[in-house]
């Protein structure tokens, strides 16, 4: 599936719930569904800024594929940047890069995905694109 | 007597539904909302009176100079001043005490000691430590103890010759804690020369403050979290020590005199004041100066400890919450919060959920939540339009969210 397909198919799950807190209820679920990034990475190597809450990202190259693992020490931030991540993983460096699909337009998730500078999935979403960058050079 | 379910008629804001809820506003701390009477007199002045002031020779330049300068006297009135002279309209508190940091710490020496607590807001501790820096000065913070209140005793204990400025929050962002600014003032007056600052952000807006009784030589007053707009405060200041210090932002109208190569400055306060002023805003300023004046401030203070009585058992009931609260007979309404294992990022977005508005972070008070050993807490602050009802609703949601995200 492509980044936008990604975006698309998620965007359609979250437009099943009438609310913002059904909405956010559903992130929860993911959040704790999502146990697969270990704790000793929690650490400031894989920071991204962020003030509301922390995040952490782990990029991996395999196969001139991308992948993603993140987490986040709030519930509601780390179902959004499981989505985040799982939209971006499995794609090239070129693909990312060039995805000019405006996520958090597309997600009409409520006060989270305001463009607040602290705002974790926002510098989570820069520092994918960054490192895909790096990478296509 | 203050009837906050009248009053609120007087917001526009509180029409508004959020996430399908009534909006249950609990961030005055951040910002106040604004009465329609302080939004239609800077419409006013933009439709009536608009024109730059001290320039013209014009009829409107001439009234709203007038208006602007007479905001002056509502706070010199409202303060309790010596003088009109003494107040000194700035972008907020923030820039007050920059302003301060910068001109008072002119002349300090190396080593000289600047005294704060623990639970300053970054606003009184930033320019100080950049003053620091720059200067050699040492910075020393007293304790808060465990009751979330002044330890006054370390306080006293960190005072000696070499103290040369004391400057202190009047009402915590964090906790409510009233400071005991008498006492205070006068260990200080006993052992140093030191200039005593009031932090007045949170104090100003919700109870009485007469800077004569106080004894204090400055205070930094935020407009906007008194009912008035963004981009205006003020510092008061003694006249005879704002005349003795130095302007540190320079620029049209604060000048008496101008060279190629100097100049002299124009009397206080006008020296502290270069550029345009956001006149509008302070005339709007004013209007929430006469609408709290009208209200009365000992029933802005009453209302403000009722409500805080009656938060404080709610929020006490609900047995996996953590507060942060001066627990001294008397306090702001100010709460912050937390629930161990559950992000106060978390709850303050399924509060909003519930429409109610709630602040998360370290409210620009991190060192102290450091020592606190918390990241974040989510903080509810009550003030003249909220109700009883409105804390019952915070509870509530509270009760809800951690439902969902235990």
């Amino acid at each position: 599936m492509s980044i936008e397909e990604k975006v698309l198919n998620y965007k359609k799950i979250l437009s099943l719930f009438p609310n913002t807190q059904e909405k956010y209820q559903y992130l929860i679920e993911q959040a704790k569904e999502n146990t697969n990034f270990p704790k000793e990475l929690r650490i400031d190597e894989f920071k991204v800024n962020g003030c509301q809450s922390q995040v952490w990202l782990v990029p991996e190259e395999k196969n001139e594929k991308l992948y993603f693992i993140s987490d986040s020490d709030a519930l509601i931030a780390k179902g959004l940047v499981t989505l985040i991540s799982s939209i971006y993983s499995d794609e090239s460096a070129e693909e990312i890069y060039n995805s000019k699909i405006d996520l958090m337009q597309e997600f009409e998730l409520g006060a989270i995905l305001s463009p607040a500078r602290r705002n974790g999935a926002f510098s989570m979403l820069k520092s994918i694109k960054n490192y895909a960058e790096k990478l296509r050079n | 007597m203050i009837n906050s379910v009248e009053l609120k008629n007087d917001f526009p804001i509180f029409k508004r539904v959020i996430n399908g809820k009534s909006l249950t506003y609990l961030d005055s701390g951040a910002t106040s909302q604004k009465p329609i009477q302080v939004l239609s007199k800077m419409n006013e002045i933009y439709e009536q009176f608009n024109a730059n002031v001290h320039r013209g020779t014009y009829q409107l330049s001439s009234e709203t100079t007038t208006l602007y300068e007479n905001v002056r006297t509502k706070f010199k009135n409202f303060l309790n001043a010596y003088s009109s002279e003494e107040i000194i309209f700035t972008k907020g508190c923030t820039e007050g005490f920059n302003l301060l940091a910068q001109s008072l710490t002119k002349q300090f020496n190396q080593g000289d000691e600047i005294l704060l607590t623990e639970i300053e807001h970054h606003a009184n501790i930033i320019p100080w430590q950049m003053a620091a820096q720059e200067k050699g000065l040492k910075l020393k913070f007293a304790n808060i103890d465990k009751n979330f209140n002044l330890d006054l005793e370390h306080f006293e204990s960190l005072l000696s010759e070499k103290t040369k400025i004391v400057s202190i929050v009047g009402e915590s962002n964090i906790s409510g804690m009233l400071t005991d600014i008498l006492s205070l003032t006068n260990m200080v007056r006993e052992k140093t020369n030191a200039y005593i600052i009031l932090d007045g952000a949170q104090l100003v807006p919700h109870r009485s403050v007469d800077v004569q009784k106080l004894g204090i030589d400055f205070l930094c007053v935020s407009g906007h979290k008194m009912l008035g707009p963004t981009g205006i405060g003020i510092v008061w200041g003694k006249k005879e020590l704002l005349e003795e210090m130095e302007p540190v932002f320079g620029g049209g109208d604060m000048i008496e005199e101008v060279n190629f190569d100097s100049a002299t400055w124009a009397p206080v306060p006008h020296k502290f004041e270069p550029g345009t002023p956001p006149y509008v805003e302070a005339i709007g300023l004013g209007e929430a100066v006469d609408y709290l004046t009208n209200l009365g401030m000992e029933n802005v203070q009453k209302h403000s400890d009722e409500l805080r009585g009656y938060a404080l058992e709610k929020l006490n009931s609900i047995n996996e919450l953590n507060i942060i609260h001066s627990k001294a007979e008397k306090s702001g309404c100010t709460f912050s919060m937390y629930v161990d294992g559950v992000h106060a990022s978390d709850i303050s977005l399924m509060l909003d959920t519930y429409g109610v508005a709630v602040r998360s972070g370290h409210h620009c008070v991190q060192p102290f939540h450091k020592k606190l050993g918390i990241d974040a807490t989510f903080r509810a602050t009550g003030y003249i339009y909220n109700t009883n009802d409105d804390f019952d609703v915070l509870v509530n949601a509270i009760e809800a969210s951690l439902k969902i995200l235990k």
